[in-house]
């Protein structure tokens, strides 16, 4: 069907010739663009670690937002899932973020809990110290970010319990933790006092073994895997932001269930 | 022209993405050569677990997409004293499989399944098929040691 834009008289179609290069030179300069905007775009996927800083500072605040609404969200009155002990995986998963033969086993007998921040006793704990407190049991469901859930049994003092015996400012934000295995952490104070929230020293009723944090590990049911950390050597209670292994490679804080 | 930038684009994530997906640390490395199973075991905190506990699950192949190689049948102690893990090996959705017997040390446990470390699934398909003479098969309730392993994805 021919246009209405049809000029009567059609142009001499030499002409084409003439400008033949300068047309296909304008095709080449389209694909580099659209390449270059579908590039851009595949970045932001999230795949690729080398963003533009702007791109990474914008990405960054959007995680900060979710963060924030995620704390709103967050009751601290509700109970996560439990399950009868029968459920309970023997022996749990073992996860890191590097494989177990490069675990590094903890001396009990050596172990001291160091605290700091925002705490009125700050002396060291030992790992009967922790065990004198009064404990809790829960059988919830650990899950993972990569999408992966398993049930466990986990047994210790509530951490609630344990921040009010060492006279800790309950109204701080953060709790960080520093390991055994270098891969420090921290969650916001409202998940730390809430009842499903241990620190705890056994699996299935049994001390936990070398593989799974001994001596001690947080375990929180209202937070995913990666913000339970094993081997705990440390506790800050504090209000500087203190990030964590996973948070410095993008992955979200709050990360709550 | 739009269909190949959009292809680069596609080539340039399958490429940043896979390399992104995959550990610097993978897990269930096979063990180096010239370590025995039982040593390579060793190094990977072997942990007690009861042998009714692993049957019918998923046996994996320790790579990113960890595809099922099969389900564990049953698990067995030859006259050595060596115990084996009979699967119900290949196969499609469950169909057409045969057992092998694969040595507990070339294998760990992996959360709710188990996965083979010590062997590719080239080198498993060469494995005798299975026969229950000359072996004897352990009751549920023994408890067994096997190694771990981190998640391959």
């Amino acid at each position: 069907m021919k246009s209405r834009f049809r000029p009567n008289r059609l142009p001499d179609p030499a002409v084409l010739d003439d400008y033949l290069p300068l047309i296909k030179s304008l095709e080449r300069r389209g694909l580099i663009r659209g390449g270059i905007s579908l590039g851009a775009l595949a970045m932001l996927t999230g795949c690729d670690v080398e963003r533009p800083a702007s791109v990474e500072a914008a990405l960054l605040a959007i995680s900060r937002f979710n963060d924030k609404v995620q704390a709103l969200l967050f009751n601290p009155n509700k109970l996560a899932p439990t399950y009868p002990a029968s459920m309970i995986l023997k022996p749990p998963k073992f996860n890191a973020y590097y494989d177990v033969m490069d675990v590094k086993p903890v001396d009990g007998a050596k172990w001291r809990l160091e605290l700091s921040g925002l705490i009125a006793d700050k002396r060291p704990w030992t790992i009967r110290d922790l065990q004198a407190l009064p404990q809790r049991t829960i059988v919830i469901k650990h899950i993972c970010v990569e999408g992966w859930s398993y049930i466990g049994g986990w047994s210790g003092v509530p951490f609630r319990t344990f921040l009010e015996y060492v006279g800790a400012d309950l109204r701080a934000k953060y709790v960080a933790f520093k390991t055994a295995d270098n891969y420090p952490s921290s969650i916001d104070m409202a998940s730390a006092l809430h009842p499903q929230t241990l620190l705890a020293t056994e699996y299935a009723g049994e001390t936990l073994a070398d593989p799974f944090g001994y001596p001690m590990r947080l375990r929180t049911a209202v937070k995913l895997g990666y913000k339970n950390p094993k081997w705990v050597t440390a506790i800050e209670v504090t209000n500087k932001y203190p990030g964590g292994y996973w948070e410095s490679r993008g992955f979200p804080w709050f990360a709550g269930l | 022209m739009w269909v190949l930038s959009i292809t680069a684009a596609l080539v340039a994530v399958a490429v940043t993405g896979e390399a992104y997906g995959q550990s610097a640390t993978p897990g269930g490395m096979p063990p180096p050569t010239g370590m025995s199973l039982a040593e390579s075991t060793a190094m990977r905190f072997p942990q007690p677990v009861r042998v009714g506990q692993l049957l019918h699950r998923d046996v994996l192949q320790p790579v990113e997409s960890q595809n099922v190689l099969g389900t564990v049948r049953e698990v067995v102690q030859d006259k050595s004293g060596t115990i084996e893990v009979v699967i119900n090996f290949g196969g499609f959705l469950g169909f057409g499989t045969r057992p092998i017997a694969v040595p507990v040390d070339a294998m760990v446990l992996l959360g709710r399944d188990m996965e083979i470390v010590a062997y590719t699934p080239q080198q498993l398909q060469k494995f005798p098929t299975f026969m229950p003479s000359g072996s004897s098969r352990l009751p549920d309730d023994t408890i067994i040691k096997v190694g771990l392993a981190k998640p391959s994805h």
